[in-house]
């Protein structure tokens, strides 16, 4: 075998060489042949004969030599790719158009077919990911799935649950820590998570040693894993930086370790790993079950199915409901594969990117057929001459194939390059936070070239068919006979064109409508009130270190200060701090009670947030009733404000201001009660859709919080004081930095940065869509308006105006685009189904929409079969028949 | 003369040329000349299949080509043994003569 492909190698490489060879033996073999006929008495001329007879036929034996060569296949490939490349060099402008058809849309394949690799497809970078499983809390009365988990309830679970080899648990949200390097401090993200935490992950240290699990608990050497970047650019990529120690929070820490480059798990962009330090004795108490704020990760054991772990774990949640009544008397548990969880709901958008741009591609390769028909029906005197000299019909397929596979691949590689660039772009237009593609670069991996490898390929065999099965069954005489004019032939080839042309209007229109409705949605979205005026505030996030600032005299001095300062800058209106923005996070959330309700009557969460004084004024939250907080408010009594939402689902009808509440389920003498001062409009905690949930909002100065963002109303552009922000923040302390400085407006911009990024890009893609279609259909119409010259130029000779001449071609494209919107508005209706959870505030039949997109589709489609038709219109009938 | 030769038979072309390039390396017309004089005549070669036969036992790697000067000072390819095919004509030659024993068998049993 080896020899025989050595052989076939040798051969396709010297092909001229191995085809003199044989002439040359061949001549030999005769020479000598000759000779010893002669010497047998023969004439020169006859010995020569005779020698050439016994041969048997030198061309013969020729093509049986290279037959067997086995080299044959790749020889006609070899000639029919110098054939195609030199038909469509000859007609440029049809190549040019069609190449870069493909590469658009090749390269919009190939880039979100990367973003979907990276995201969905690749293997989260642990040892044996596929056995790795997130575990929640199901809550039926506070709605929550998969939710936090409580302390304590991770650790029972990982003490009971027998299919678990091991289960780790960190905190589930952004910490951030200021480090001193170099004397500079740096506000860095930090995971506090359990000592296992990179065990059960199955990620060694880079650099060193990672966490243990014994350092899980407190009262063990205070000890920290840091990342690679902040080894890299921070430290100096230092190789003896294992046992130093650095400055977290104002505590010596000491580095044990450094995690492998680009690990950044739970989130993005986290420099330091700590334990979550718990005491034993916080076991025991019932906070450690009361507050979920843990997420738990278990590696399964290696026969363990997800379906014994996730049965064994509902066992172990029914014996925690009955030992714990108090905390787990509705708490369920479950699990899910990891993978699946992290992708959570990024799925759906890519997936519909991902079946948009597949759209696309049909739509292109039926532009490409058409185009490729086009050129047939110019080529069908050639085919039928040679078709009448003998060659195979399987020949003739196998050249129109070639033909679009040298269109294919010209299209692929140009396709491969503005993918590539097409992943930069992602990942520039990509929420900022990191939402949509958790990752900083997608490489162009195996995957995704066997996909472009792949789409190539089915692309050129796809538009390569209809001319190939057009080609195999010509009829030489018929196309000889008729003199490549027109015919039966002619109307068959339009028939497959108007036929794409319809599909292409069909898909487009699908696209059009997914892409209005993602647009109306978002219009929806910028519509809603977010309950507060974002124009004109800065926010900047200020974190204290509770090392310094260990006492709520010094947090709230330093707040107070700091607003106060921010107030006297020039240009700032007002200024207050809060302690969750709107529009972001939901922030910390509690059962609660109200004075007269019977206990645990309650069962819903409620947010909680701390506010100065002038913060509704500041961020012109409106005041609906009662009076919100003065600076008087500092010890009890304790008071709250409530919002709009809490007074109208609980207080219907009734006046709220006066009443107590407590952020208990079941209040005992040790609760705290609150009287209820004021209602205020409600704010959108999280994002424009979804709904205010309900809020107590209490003072900075009856409960601290070291973490603060001041809002600052200014007159003109906010960022305009953010310098003036900056110098303040480091007078009064010059070792704080500052976590983030934001317009208010970028805030809520970044609060719909999701649906932003899949409007746009499916708009992009609905444009590219309905232009590709309308090109089609131009396309079309021009090719049968050329084919029917002669007729129209008879038609006119005898007496039909040219208006009634070009509606019959008209006509003709208004029946293609009036078929494919049909096929296309039932497409699309059963499709878009899909995109209800993408939607906010629309129907996905939403009617305006569809009659939008149908109105502009046959708009464009009517231009499109007008140019040419008024060209045909204005034939001169004498140059017409002169031609002939 | 032609009429009085039997066609080689179909599969033992590749035997008789193994056996003769086993003798020493020699050219296509050489060859066929060989075939001819140690059958006194009676096996006559297709000088069509004679190449072919070449080619694939060169693919085989039972053979070997080089160019060089001929007797009479002409360019002319040789073709000589390789190991493989000396162990190749070892195993034909034994096969051939257990079919022909076979055959013998048959035929004087009738």
């Amino acid at each position: 075998m080896l020899n025989r492909i050595r052989y076939s190698v040798a051969a396709l490489f010297r092909r001229t060489r191995v085809e003199q060879e044989l002439d040359e033996e061949i001549a030999h073999h005769v020479a000598l042949e000759t000779e010893r006929n002669i010497e047998r008495g023969m004439s020169p001329a006859e010995a020569r004969r005779r020698a050439l007879v016994v041969f048997g036929g030198t061309e013969r034996l020729k093509e049986a030599h290279r037959d067997a060569r086995g080299t044959r296949w790749l020889e006609d490939l070899v000639a029919d790719t110098r054939f195609a490349t030199r038909a469509l060099r000859r007609n440029p402008a049809l190549t040019v158009t069609a190449v870069a058809t493909l590469a658009l849309v090749i390269g919009a394949n190939t880039a979100i077919f990367s973003a979907v690799n990276a995201t969905l497809l690749r293997p989260l970078p642990f040892a044996d990911p596929d056995r790795l499983v997130m575990v929640g809390e199901n809550n039926r009365e506070f709605l929550w799935h998969m939710a936090d988990a409580a302390p304590a309830n991770y650790l029972d679970w990982r003490a009971r649950v027998p299919a678990f080899r091991d289960a780790m648990a960190y905190a589930d949200f952004p910490l951030s820590a200021t480090l001193i390097i170099d004397g500079t401090p740096q506000l860095t993200t930090v995971a506090a998570v359990t000592g296992n935490f990179f065990s059960v992950l199955g990620v060694s240290a880079h650099l060193g040693r990672t966490l243990r699990d014994e350092e899980t608990w407190a009262g063990t050497a205070p000890v920290v894993v840091i990342s690679d970047r902040l080894w890299r650019q921070q430290l100096r990529a230092n190789a003896n930086v294992v046992g130093t120690s650095i400055s977290v929070n104002g505590k010596q820490r000491t580095i044990v370790g450094v995690a492998p480059s680009g690990f950044s798990f739970p989130r993005p962009g986290i420099d330091v790993w700590t334990s979550i330090g718990w005491s034993k004795e916080q076991t025991t108490a019932i906070s450690f079950r009361r507050a979920h704020w843990l997420r738990v990760v278990a590696r399964l054991k290696d026969k363990a199915t997800i379906a014994q772990a996730s049965a064994q774990l509902r066992d172990v949640a029914q014996q925690l409901k009955a030992e714990y009544p108090q905390t787990n008397r509705i708490m369920e548990a479950e699990l899910a594969p990891l993978h699946r969880f992290l992708v959570g709901d990024r799925r759906l958008p890519l997936l519909v990117l991902l079946g948009a741009v597949g759209l696309l591609l049909f739509i292109a390769c039926a532009n490409v057929a058409n185009l490729q028909l086009v050129r047939a029906a110019n080529r069908q005197r050639e085919v039928a001459v040679r078709v009448a000299l003998g060659a195979g019909r399987l020949r003739l397929a196998r050249q129109a194939i070639t033909e679009s596979l040298v269109l294919s691949t010209a299209g692929s590689l140009l396709g491969l390059g503005l993918g590539w660039a097409g992943t930069r772009l992602l990942i520039a237009m990509q929420p900022a936070d990191g939402s949509m593609l958790p990752v900083d670069s997608f490489p162009v991996d195996w995957r995704v070239a066997a996909f472009v490898l792949f789409i190539a390929a089915a692309c050129g065999v796809v538009f390569g068919l209809a001319p190939a099965v057009w080609a195999s069954r010509r009829a030489p005489n018929e196309a000889l006979a008729s003199g490549g004019r027109g015919s039966g032939q002619a109307v068959r080839v339009r028939a497959w064109s108007e036929k794409l042309a319809v599909l292409e209007v069909a898909i487009a229109l699908a696209l059009a409508l997914g892409a209005g409705l993602l647009v109306r949605s978002y219009a929806r979205l910028l519509d809603v009130d977010p309950g507060f005026d974002p124009r004109n505030v800065l926010a900047t996030r200020i974190e204290l270190p509770p090392t310094r600032y260990n006492s709520n005299a010094a947090v709230t001095e330093f707040f107070d200060n700091l607003v106060h300062r921010v107030r006297g800058i020039p240009g700032v209106v007002s200024a207050a701090a809060v302690t969750q923005l709107p529009l972001t996070n939901p922030g910390w959330s509690s059962d609660f009670s109200l004075e007269g309700a019977s206990a645990g009557h309650f069962s819903a969460s409620l947010l909680h947030r701390q506010v100065t004084p002038d913060y509704f004024a500041t961020m012109r939250v409106p005041v609906l009733r009662g009076r919100v907080f003065t600076a008087g408010d500092r010890g009890p009594p304790f008071v709250v404000v409530i919002n709009d939402e809490f007074a109208r689902t609980y207080f219907k009808g009734q006046d709220p201001i006066g009443q107590r509440i407590t952020f208990d389920r079941t209040p005992d003498s040790t609760s705290t009660w609150r009287t209820i001062v004021g209602v205020v409009g409600s704010e959108h905690q999280v994002s424009p859709a979804t709904p205010p949930a309900i809020e107590a909002i209490a003072p900075f100065t009856q409960e601290d919080s070291r973490l603060m963002s001041v809002v600052a109303r200014t007159q003109g552009d906010p960022m305009a004081v953010a310098p003036a922000v900056r110098r303040i923040v480091s007078d009064l302390d010059s070792q704080l930095a500052i976590a983030a400085m934001r317009r208010m407006t970028d805030v809520q911009a970044a609060s719909m940065s999701r649906d932003r990024f899949l409007m746009t890009l499916l708009s992009m893609f609905a444009v590219l869509g309905v232009v590709l279609a309308i090109v089609g259909v131009y396309g079309v119409v021009a090719q049968l308006a050329r084919s029917r010259m002669r007729e129209m130029g008879i038609r006119i000779a005898l007496g039909a105006r040219g208006r009634s001449v070009q509606w019959l071609i008209i006509r003709r494209g208004l029946a293609i685009t009036a078929i494919g919107v049909t096929l296309g508005v039932v497409g699309a209706l059963l499709g878009a189904r899909v995109l209800t959870r993408l939607l906010y505030g629309v129907a996905p039949t939403d009617l305006p929409t569809l009659a939008s997109v149908i109105a502009a589709l046959g708009g464009a489609a009517f231009v499109a079969s007008w140019l040419p038709a008024m060209r045909s219109g204005r034939v001169d009938p004498v140059t017409i028949l002169r031609e002939e | 003369m032609a009429a009085e030769q039997s066609d080689v038979l179909r599969g033992t072309l590749d035997l008789l040329v193994l056996k003769t390039l086993g003798l020493e390396p020699m050219h296509g017309w050489g060859i066929a000349q060989r075939i001819e004089q140690c059958s006194r005549g009676i096996l006559g070669i297709n000088q069509g299949s004679l190449y072919l036969a070449l080619q694939r036992l060169q693919q085989k790697g039972c053979i070997a080509a080089e160019w060089r000067p001929s007797d009479n000072n002409r360019r002319a390819k040789y073709y000589r043994l390789t190991p493989a095919g000396r162990r190749i004509l070892g195993e034909e030659m034994a096969s051939w003569r257990q079919y022909v024993a076979a055959v013998e068998l048959v035929l004087g049993t009738s």
